[in-house]
């Protein structure tokens, strides 16, 4: 089966006054038709950088440098700005963290939706294209669109907001979705609601979701397969029953020790040390400082990623020897 | 729409203590170095004694302070502001000084606006181009520099020297320049409105570069190119505006102490408008004039905010609740 | 290597850049850090030459001059109204003051007031806005009113008025002290505004009031949390303060309301106009002077923004 999205070698660098950030330093990543990815990692690890290369809205000074992106086979990166435009919302769309800074205040949520729906489908006049944005409020469970559609954002609950944000993204039925950390800024209640409603539209719209977050619960409810970054480099690649029952990195060992957990009595186990300088990353393996499991060779050579049979791939120089924890 | 209508209610409020706060500082400081008669003998040593009797009772000068500040207040908002020095009633000349500061201000206001704004976004889009730095330079001279002391300069050279305009005064008395009336006019208002101009201008390239800068990297700025908008939209409907409203507040305010500076301008292009006769009334102490332009200019403050809120309140939908 | 749109950063992207540009100066603190930055900035530094420049003249004009304090010396030597040359650089006036030693002497004058006044603002500012943070009653509201209104009027006017109805105050030589407290009287109350909000904002956070709960006293959470907070934002808008103080001092020496007595760029630009056509070099130099002063502060001012918040630049 061919894969939806396939990138290879991504490297995407930010030129900043400090120095340069290697926030994405060779990653391969490879999301299938009607498939739920996790992509999952600390902050600075370059999960969220990776969906907004795909897209190719990094923002100043950050740049593509290496690697290939092909959607549905043809490569992002040779795309003209046009091109990408179109792409942009229409067939891979991306939501972003904050719901409240990720709609304009300024304007009404039928404005803001009537005006992607019109770029993207040209020649609906405003009263389609407000039928259409009514249409979308309800798919996404807003109650009371006809109320709701004239409010202003700060009107709004976050949890709204959210949902009309992801709303927004979804008004052309694209086929891949980014969802950067859809959760992380609402309510504990509202946070199962909003992924509820990803699972029934990925079903409905047969749509392939990216979940990227640092929430391993949320990998364990809403994904199938996973992806670990650390530093801008790719940790572990798993199914996500393997990646929990069995993980082949430390790094992603320690993840999981480090979720809290109703059924057993134990220590809540903090990963020591911090995330690593980008700009002068560690050498060898990049989490070799906080690894506890660190040999000689770890910050000598850098591990590549190394399959096992079942798609199961680690970045780890002795990932054959360790027998690590899952939960 | 309700929320509009509150929001302006309250700043309209607002303005009453404003405007008692600049009419008790006036009064106050104008009677602080003795009543007005005194002052004004002191200022104006040959005032006749006929006017200073009217003024002895206009200002009730028999009561305690707080009466005839209470009288005197009265009497300004029936529009009575009393007689000058000079004999005639304040107020005559009054109207004829506001239009002639007007003359130059507004367009002043309305071309640093219409220049300044697209220059400052352009700036922020090509932040650290040789452009950006260039026009980053020239609004920095523009507002560190003394306006008057531009206009002398210009005088200087354009007038002086060039003889390409004339060098003070609102309309020619000796000649009339450039063929017409409305020629003339032309001709006395270019260099202050360019003097002028420039340094406003200066103010508005800097903030909007500023809240453009500020703007660009939030995040419905970023979500809104993920949705696939045009780069257009996104700078102009989402990025401008968002950027620009916080201007608005500052027109009004800008416009006060455009106001308040035109003293300087104006003295020295011999433009005799409200902040020239404001000087004029304070140096011979002609009380009843100098508290009648206060009271003016102020007005002209309250009317500028008040208009600049409403458009606020129009732009930006978050002020018009509660 | 692609083509690459390249849109300005975003808060979330900024967010995680800044998480992994982290360096190890987990040590350094906050004003080294920001120190470093400022010194990267070519401008700010530039401005910050041009003030200990004018800091340097201000305190050693007395003996930089060759002439003192409106001196009117040219005019017996039969010097006076002579364009510059080496005896007297700037030009001397056609009553006969030496140009050039009115600038500098002028300096000390309006360096004087920009700064005092500015130091007097942020005094009054500081207390009316701490005050009005902390106060939880109607005491808060009248003070924010207070604010806005001396916000809002327009203090040219009143200042002259002042000015010259206490002119024998100024006649006395104390017209610069009289217009520097008037000016700090008339412009505090952008740093209330600062105070007051930054004090309300830490009042209701988490952290704070936890700290409280546990008997920390009010002076330990007002220096270890507030100050470091409102000293930014003061410090950015005290220089361009001392700018624009410089600029009003100049404005009211100009006008005449200022001390004749005293040697002030003002009063000398004001001097220098009846004979404007020939004798241009009056009222020139002591302008370009305030513009030079002027520039130096608000340099200063924009490269300490961008110093202390990084957040606009990349």
């Amino acid at each position: 089966m061919e894969d939806l999205l396939d990138i290879q070698g991504l490297k995407t660098y930010f030129f900043t006054e400090a120095g340069v950030v290697k926030a994405v330093d060779g990653i391969d990543f490879h999301v299938g038709k009607d498939e739920a990815v996790g992509l999952v990692g600390e902050s600075g690890s370059g999960k969220t950088v990776t969906g907004l290369s795909v897209l190719r809205i990094v923002p100043r000074p950050g740049r593509i440098l290496a690697g290939t992106i092909r959607y549905e086979g043809e490569d992002l990166l040779s795309k003209s700005e046009e091109e990408m435009r179109k792409i942009r919302g229409s067939k891979i769309a991306m939501t972003f963290q904050d719901p409240t800074t990720s709609l304009d205040p300024l304007y009404t949520i039928e404005n803001q939706l009537v005006e992607v729906i019109r770029e993207h489908q040209k020649g609906l006049s405003k009263e389609e294209a407000s039928e259409g944005a009514m249409k979308l409020l309800e798919m996404v469970g807003i109650p009371e669109p006809e109320l709701r559609i004239k409010a202003y954002p700060h009107e709004l609950s976050g949890g709204m907001k959210q949902r009309i944000a992801i709303s927004r993204a979804l008004a052309s039925r694209p086929l891949l979705l980014f969802a950067d950390e859809p959760t992380t800024n609402l309510d504990v209640t509202v946070q199962a609601q909003v992924l509820e409603l990803l699972e029934d539209l990925r079903e409905k719209l047969k749509m392939s979701l990216v979940m990227i977050t640092h929430d391993m619960g949320i990998i364990a409810e809403t994904t199938q397969r996973v992806q670990v970054l650390y530093a801008g480099m790719v940790a572990e690649v798993a199914e996500t029953h393997s990646l929990f029952v069995k993980p082949m990195h430390p790094y992603t060992e320690a993840l999981l020790q480090a979720v809290p957990r109703i059924d057993q009595r134990r220590e809540l186990k903090v990963i020591p040390g911090n995330i690593p300088n980008l700009i002068n990353p560690p050498p060898g393996c990049r989490f070799h400082p906080r690894c506890p499991y660190a040999k000689e060779l770890c910050w000598q050579k850098v591990p590549i990623l190394e399959a096992m049979d079942d798609g199961h791939m680690a970045a780890c120089h002795f990932w054959r020897e360790l027998s690590l924890t899952g939960v | 729409m309700a929320g509009i209508t509150t929001y302006v209610i309250r700043r309209l409020l607002f303005m009453i203590p404003v405007f008692l706060g600049v009419s008790i500082l006036t009064f106050a400081i104008s009677n602080a170095a003795g009543d007005p008669i005194s002052l004004i003998r002191q200022g104006l040593r040959s005032a006749p004694p006929e006017v200073l009797e009217a003024l002895r009772a206009y200002y009730h000068l028999d009561q305690p302070l707080y009466i005839r500040y209470l009288y005197w207040l009265w009497n300004i908002l029936h529009l009575d502001l009393g007689n000058s020095v000079s004999g005639t009633p304040v107020i005559d000349r009054m109207g004829m000084w506001v239009l002639t500061t007007l003359e130059l201000q507004i367009p002043a206001l309305v071309l640093a606006v219409l220049i300044g704004v697209p220059i400052g976004v352009y700036s922020a889009r090509h932040q650290y181009s040789k452009s950006d730095v260039s026009i980053t330079t020239f609004a920095l001279f523009g507002y560190s520099m003394p306006t008057f002391w531009l206009g002398l300069m210009m005088i200087i050279i354009f007038s002086l020297r060039l003889g390409w305009f004339p060098s003070g005064g609102a309309a020619g008395i000796t000649r009339v320049w450039w063929g017409s009336e409305f020629g003339d006019r032309i001709a006395h208002l270019i260099m202050p409105l360019l003097v002028l101009t420039y340094v406003q201008l200066a103010t508005f390239v800097r903030l909007m570069r500023g809240n453009m800068l500020q703007v660009l990297r939030e995040d419905y700025v970023l979500s809104s190119r993920a949705c696939g908008l045009r780069e257009r939209t996104v700078i102009y409907k989402h990025a401008l505006r968002n950027a620009i409203t916080p201007i608005v507040t500052i027109l009004g305010l800008g416009f006060g102490s455009s106001l308040a500076g035109a003293p300087a301008l104006e003295t020295a292009f011999n433009w005799p408008g409200l902040g020239y006769q404001f000087v004029v009334a304070t140096f011979s102490l002609d009380v009843p004039m100098i508290v009648g332009i206060t009271v003016v200019i102020t007005i002209m403050l309250m009317v500028a905010n008040i208009f600049t809120d409403l458009i606020y309140a129009m732009l930006d939908p978050r002020v018009r609740l509660g | 290597m692609q083509k690459e749109t390249e849109p300005e950063s975003s808060t979330t992207v900024k967010r995680e850049v800044a998480t992994a540009a982290r360096r190890e100066r987990r040590g350094a603190s906050q004003w080294a850090v920001a120190w470093r930055r400022f010194k990267r900035n070519k401008a700010g530094l530039a401005g910050l030459f041009i003030v200990l420049f004018f800091l340097f003249i201000a305190l050693t004009s007395p003996w930089l001059a060759p002439y003192p304090p409106r001196s009117f010396q040219a005019l017996y030597e039969g010097e006076a109204g002579q364009p510059p040359s080496w005896k007297h650089p700037f030009g001397t006036s056609r009553a006969g003051l030496d140009i050039y030693s009115e600038v500098l002497h002028g300096t000390r004058g309006d360096l004087y007031v920009g700064v005092g006044a500015t130091v007097v603002a942020v005094i009054i500012g500081m207390v009316i806005g701490a005050v009005a943070g902390y106060s939880r009653g109607a005491g808060g509201d009248v003070l924010l009113m207070l604010s806005q209104v001396f916000y809002t009027i327009p203090l040219l006017p009143l200042i002259l008025l002042f000015a010259r109805v206490f002119s024998i105050l100024v006649a006395q030589g104390f017209g610069l002290t009289l217009i520097l407290l008037l000016l700090g009287v008339f412009g505090w109350s952008s740093v209330s505004f600062i105070v007051r909000g930054e004090i309300l904002r830490v009042r209701e956070l988490d952290f704070v009031q936890a700290s409280r709960s546990i008997g920390a006293s009010r002076h330990r959470v007002i220096f270890r949390h507030i100050v470091p907070n409102i000293l930014t934002p003061i410090i950015i808008t005290a220089t361009l303060f001392i700018a624009g103080n410089i600029l009003t001092e100049v404005v009211i020496s100009f006008l005449g309301f200022g001390d004749v007595n005293t040697s002030t760029w003002g009063i000398t630009i004001q001097e220098g106009i009846t004979y404007m056509r020939t004798e241009w070099w009056t009222p020139v130099f002591p302008g370009l002077a305030t513009l030079m002063a002027v520039l130096g502060f608000n340099l200063v001012g924009d490269g300490l923004s961008d110093a202390l918040n990084p957040r606009l630049r990349d």
